[in-house]
């Protein structure tokens, strides 16, 4: 029945704990040091990790009985699509908010939590983060159709169901920062990352779009360009919205090496 | 118009390449030839012979070999030191082959330099190795593999040597297809994978049976299939 209509059944704790213990990593403010609470707060049904945190909002006071400032964090759609809540729970990058209680604790099978914020973002306080390099990057790939016009065209070209069908996958992503987060290859912003070679192939694959296709193309060959990409493919496991990354990241490499690397072959 | 590329992206892509040409395919030539001591000494010192007949050896040393290696290994270095690696959080199969890649490569580095300072140039006789390097002895090749090859170390050494290059070139050869674009989709990449695996295993097979046949003649594989018996008697003369 489950299976026929596509609804996946919950799973459920069957012995819950009485009480669940969560560690936060935490930071007052970008440069100053990094630090641990730890809260409990009763369990009850139904609870994910932006409910935990909103618990220990109402009554902050750490187990060795410190009052201490709320925890901050990011959250704003609280249905997995706008990917600002990501932070990594008992060490994976996910969203909090599709985060269960009741997955984590079976997954892990204890009572504690540990909360800290994405590693490979500037840290703006406790699990909060500053995601703007990847829209920096974003930009500079040149992530957008460009005005074709500023009267009406009429309608554009038509694209195959294949093409739709795989664009319609890379537009998914919410820019999160799971997939730069899992890569072992992205630190200090040495290389672009998954997430902006999907958007260009999104835009490239645009019937429009692939009109500034090789500006984009000559982006990814910079010296934190594509090259830098290591195989390890923890994207692809980690990404939420399911983007085929990898497929983003090789599609892209034939086009860079057929641009750049046998480009003056067609002089 | 033409398409600025940039020092990582040359650097990475002349990485990719040195690897698979001229690197895999000298490596390839070397098992197969290192394959012919199953035969016995002779056939094994004319095979040295034949490479020092070579026209433009200096040439195909240099530039076939040396540097391609020097570059490759140095630059790997570089790529290695990069990696943040994060198995313990995301312990995925294909983020455990790009940490064996490394660590092969690595362990490498350390194994061919003193492959490469032993054969080559006959260094480390102060480990109870000989003295006498390979290039240049033809006549005296197999007797001198042989010898240092009594050592169960020295065996066991270049037993993982030859694992470690195999690996590294099979999964090299996965990694130069995605990394050209050659190969794209999921089902294709197993099916690379697979295939890459293939090339490695039968390069370890070839390679493992070689080193053997310095010290039983034929390797671990039965005599009927090998020519002569010369081998093991050579070795003792020496």
């Amino acid at each position: 029945m489950s299976e026929q209509n596509g609804h996946q059944q919950k799973k459920t704790l069957n012995n819950p704990p009485e009480k669940i213990q969560v560690s936060i990593k935490r930071r007052e403010k970008t440069d100053s040091s990094q630090y641990t609470d730890v809260f409990e707060i009763p369990y009850r049904r139904n609870l994910n990790v932006i409910t935990v945190l909103m618990d220990i909002r109402k009554n902050p006071v750490t187990v060795d009985g410190r009052e201490v400032t709320p925890p901050v964090w990011d959250m704003n759609c609280l249905e997995q699509v706008c990917g600002i809540c990501t932070m990594v729970i008992n060490g994976k990058v996910k969203q909090s908010c599709s985060a269960l209680i009741d997955d984590i604790l079976l997954e892990s099978g204890g009572n504690s939590i540990t909360l800290s914020p994405m590693t490979k973002f500037p840290n703006v306080r406790d699990l909060k983060v500053d995601r703007t390099p990847m829209f920096d990057h974003l930009k500079k790939v040149h992530a957008w159709v460009e005005l074709d016009g500023s009267y009406d065209l009429g309608p554009g070209p038509k694209t195959s169901q294949d093409v739709q069908e795989e664009r319609y996958a890379y537009s998914r992503c919410m820019t999160c920062g799971c997939c730069l987060e899992a890569c072992p290859q992205y630190h200090g912003d040495n290389y672009i990352g998954p997430q902006a070679i999907a958007q260009v192939r999104l835009f490239n694959m645009h019937p429009t779009g692939e009109i500034t296709r090789d500006d984009r193309l000559e982006a990814l060959m910079d010296d934190n360009g594509i090259a830098n990409c290591g195989n390890s493919q923890n994207c692809v496991q980690v990404c939420p919205m399911g983007l085929p990354l990898t497929r983003a990241i090789y599609e892209t490499n034939r086009e860079v090496t057929v641009h750049g690397l046998f480009g003056w072959l067609r002089k | 118009m033409a398409a600025k590329l940039s020092r990582t992206f040359i650097l990475r892509k002349l990485h990719q390449l040195t690897g698979i040409v001229p690197l895999g395919l000298f490596f390839g030539v070397h098992m197969f030839t290192n394959a012919k001591a199953m035969n016995g000494a002779k056939v094994f010192n004319d095979a040295v012979a034949d490479i020092h007949h070579l026209p433009f050896l200096l040439f195909i040393e240099i530039f076939g070999i040396f540097l391609p290696l020097l570059y490759h290994s140095v630059y790997g270095i570089f790529i290695s030191a990069e990696a943040k690696t994060n198995v313990g959080a995301y312990g995925f199969g294909r983020n455990w082959l790009y940490v064996f890649q490394r660590v092969t490569g690595i362990f490498l580095f350390v194994f061919l330099l003193f492959h490469l300072l032993h054969f080559r140039w006959g260094l480390f006789a102060g480990l109870g190795l000989t003295d006498v390097a390979v290039a240049g002895n033809a006549d005296q090749a197999f007797a001198i593999v042989a010898a240092d090859f009594q050592s169960i170390g020295v065996v066991i050494f270049y037993i993982l040597g030859v694992a470690a290059t195999a690996w590294h070139l099979g999964y090299g050869l996965f990694l130069f297809a995605v990394d050209w674009g050659l190969v794209i989709g999921e089902k294709a990449q197993r099916a690379t994978l697979a295939a890459s695996a293939a090339v490695a295993i039968g390069l370890f097979a070839l390679g493992t049976n070689s080193i053997f046949s310095f010290v039983r003649p034929c390797g671990l594989l039965p005599q009927v299939l090998c020519e002569s018996e010369v081998g093991v008697v050579e070795a003792e003369r020496f």
